[in-house]
């Protein structure tokens, strides 16, 4: 191609991604405000289920001995004996304003907000350290695996696939702090580094746990992109750029990856709701301070403000990904707008 | 004599991955439902005389702290996982199924209010809604299979509602609108038959992830409550003293990921046979 013929080109393209990124701007705004209404209703959900559900929190406060006197004085001092409505509408603006309510028995008369604030950077460092290896991880598993379609290594690397998404995230925990943690000693088994502090130090030792969470996602992430690319590799515009006599590495990146990362992105959304999952029971093996084993310890202590908070937030999370996955792909892909 | 039906079942049985599968998921089928009969020690019972017994040829698998046979354990919790995980799954595919259809067969205001549920449900997060669910209205088993249902109610319903906008309009569904039968016997014996195979195909890829699940929230003592054995409770046990006596996680962790293995490769066949193309969507 001449220099004018390949200026033209860019030129267009450039156009052709201005106006893409316009369209799917406007398609994530609009993304974005349905999410906000979702997590608006699925707070009121949640909290009426919470209201619905027997068992009285000022029994989980007082005990079970309590006498009426002391649960009505309960009741007042959290608001307990207003309408429903009133009390969601409180709770609500308490919200919006960043305060999430009194802990009840996790941590007795302080701010949930303030719990979260300083739980809630272990659990996203963890949530995106692991996802981070899952798509590592499925990246080279899958491409190999599709790569070499038929032949050994696609067999190893499926056959990896199927035993990952057959070890829950709990199990194989124990499988690495034995192997990695107490056998080899590489890794510790225990604890919890800030990447504020150490970056280096909160990569290592958040490695195992983040691993946990993210092998079972790694196998299923992998399987889907293999299945992907070999479909995306029998299309005809890829046979025709071959018969073009176009590089195989350049047929790969353009034509046949770039096709597929659609659907792996998809799927990547789709699969938060299980790794935040993962998160909740690999925090609480490995010690990790984060919303999991808040909402764990609110569990068991039965703190309603506690565990309401903690779905929010994790309700939030989910949310937030698949608007930011689901904008990837329209970007990518820009009849997925209209 | 070929009947379609052979073919089919020749298919399968070619099939490798869909055969091993289930061969696998058979075999623990049935050892959970013969186990517990059939072995000499009850999983409940405690003999103090052999605690922390390694693997040998009275206990295959060992005892557990309380001199309990862990096999037996094992085939006893698996019986109490699986049977909670089939439920809540069957669960999940009927009422999903009913969901999704009448949504893809009404249309309208209908299917919007019922997929938006869906869609509501579906952006929890799994475990934590299973887990809000189990400490809000109790830890009994009842509960498992219903929090558990609702987890995967809204795939149910996306997947029917799918298949039934695809053959709403065919014409045998015309046909039966024509000859005046009613929606409900149109959705139940023609439309429901017509998409039981993705629904089949999902609910035994369901089968593992409920599995995982139930062990999961047994294994943090959210689940199954003990006396009952559940496999996330026997590991969670085996955890706790687990440098003194390995074998008690190390062997039900295998039991669980056997199973799984069994199931998943099963899920995997089926997809093939059915739909390749349908591979790892959802």
């Amino acid at each position: 191609m001449s220099d004018t013929k390949v200026h033209l080109a860019a030129r267009i393209a450039t156009a052709d991604f201005r106006q893409s990124l316009s369209r799917s701007l406007k398609a994530t705004a609009s993304r974005l405000a349905s999410a906000l209404l979702v997590l608006l209703v699925g707070s009121l959900v949640v909290f009426l289920t919470i209201k619905a559900a027997p068992g009285d929190p000022a029994l989980s406060v007082l005990g079970e001995q309590a006498s009426p006197e002391a649960i009505a004085a309960f009741h007042k001092e959290h608001g307990l004996d207003r309408p429903l409505a009133m009390q969601y509408l409180s709770w609500l603006g308490g919200v919006l304003t960043g305060d999430f309510g009194a802990s009840l028995t996790v941590a007795a008369r302080q701010p949930v907000s303030a719990l979260l604030f300083a739980k809630l950077p272990a659990t996203l460092f963890l949530g995106f350290y692991a996802l981070f290896l899952a798509v590592a991880i499925s990246l080279l598993l899958g491409t190999l695996a599709a790569s070499q379609r038929g032949k050994l290594t696609d067999t190893v690397c499926t056959s990896i696939s199927v035993f990952g998404i057959s070890m829950p995230d709990f199990w194989l925990s124990y499988v690495l702090i034995y192997f990695f943690g107490l056998g080899l000693g590489w890794f510790p088994t225990y604890g919890y580094v800030s990447p504020g502090e150490s970056l280096v130090d909160a990569l290592y030792v958040g490695f195992l746990p983040a691993l946990a969470i993210a092998a079972p996602m790694a196998a299923v992430f992998s399987r889907t992109l293999r299945a992907v690319l070999i479909e995306t590799m029998t299309r005809p515009y890829v046979t025709a750029a071959r018969a073009f006599g176009l590089k195989s590495g350049f047929i790969f990146l353009h034509y046949t990856f770039r096709n597929a990362l659609v659907p792996y992105l998809t799927v990547i959304g789709l699969q938060i709701r299980y790794i935040l999952g993962g998160v909740v029971v690999v925090e609480r093996i490995f010690g990790v301070p984060g919303v999991g084993s808040l909402m764990v310890d609110g569990s068991f202590q039965r703190d309603y403000p506690v565990l309401l908070a903690c779905t929010i937030v994790f309700l939030a999370i989910v949310l937030l990904v698949n608007t930011v996955t689901d904008s990837i792909c329209t970007l990518l892909d820009p009849r997925r707008s209209r | 004599m070929s009947s379609p039906f052979r073919q089919k079942l020749r298919r399968f049985f070619s099939h490798r991955t869909a055969a091993v599968g289930l061969s696998i998921t058979l075999f623990v089928i049935i050892a959970v439902i013969l186990g517990p009969m059939i072995l000499p020690h009850d999983p409940e019972m405690v003999d103090f005389m052999a605690v922390l017994v390694p693997p040998g040829f009275a206990h295959p698998l060992g005892t557990d702290s309380f001199g309990r046979d862990v096999l037996s354990r094992v085939l006893a919790g698996g019986r109490v996982s699986f049977g909670i995980s089939f439920a809540a799954i069957t669960l999940a595919a009927a009422a999903g199924a009913m969901m999704g259809i009448a949504a893809g067969y009404f249309r309208g205001w209908c299917e919007n209010v019922l997929m938006r549920i869906a869609d509501l449900l579906f952006a929890f997060p799994s475990f934590i809604l299973a887990l809000l669910l189990m400490v809000l209205f109790g830890f009994s088993t009842v509960n498992i299979i219903f929090a558990i249902a609702l987890v995967y109610l809204p795939i149910f319903a996306r997947i029917s509602r799918n298949a039934t906008m695809l053959i709403r309009e065919e014409p045998f569904i015309q046909a039966a609108r024509l000859m005046g039968r009613s929606p409900g016997a149109i959705m139940l014996t023609d439309i429901l038959p017509n998409i039981a195979t993705p629904l089949l195909v999902q609910a035994s890829a369901g089968l593992a992830f409920a599995i995982i699940l139930e062990a999961g929230l047994s294994f943090i003592g959210l689940g199954v409550q003990p006396p009952t054995p559940s496999l996330g409770g026997i590991m969670a046990d085996g955890r706790e003293y687990f440098s003194r006596a390995p074998w008690v996680l190390t062997m039900s962790g295998l039991a669980i990921s056997f199973a799984l293995l069994g199931i998943n490769l099963l899920g995997d066949g089926l997809r093939d046979l059915t739909d390749p193309r349908l591979r790892e969507r959802m």
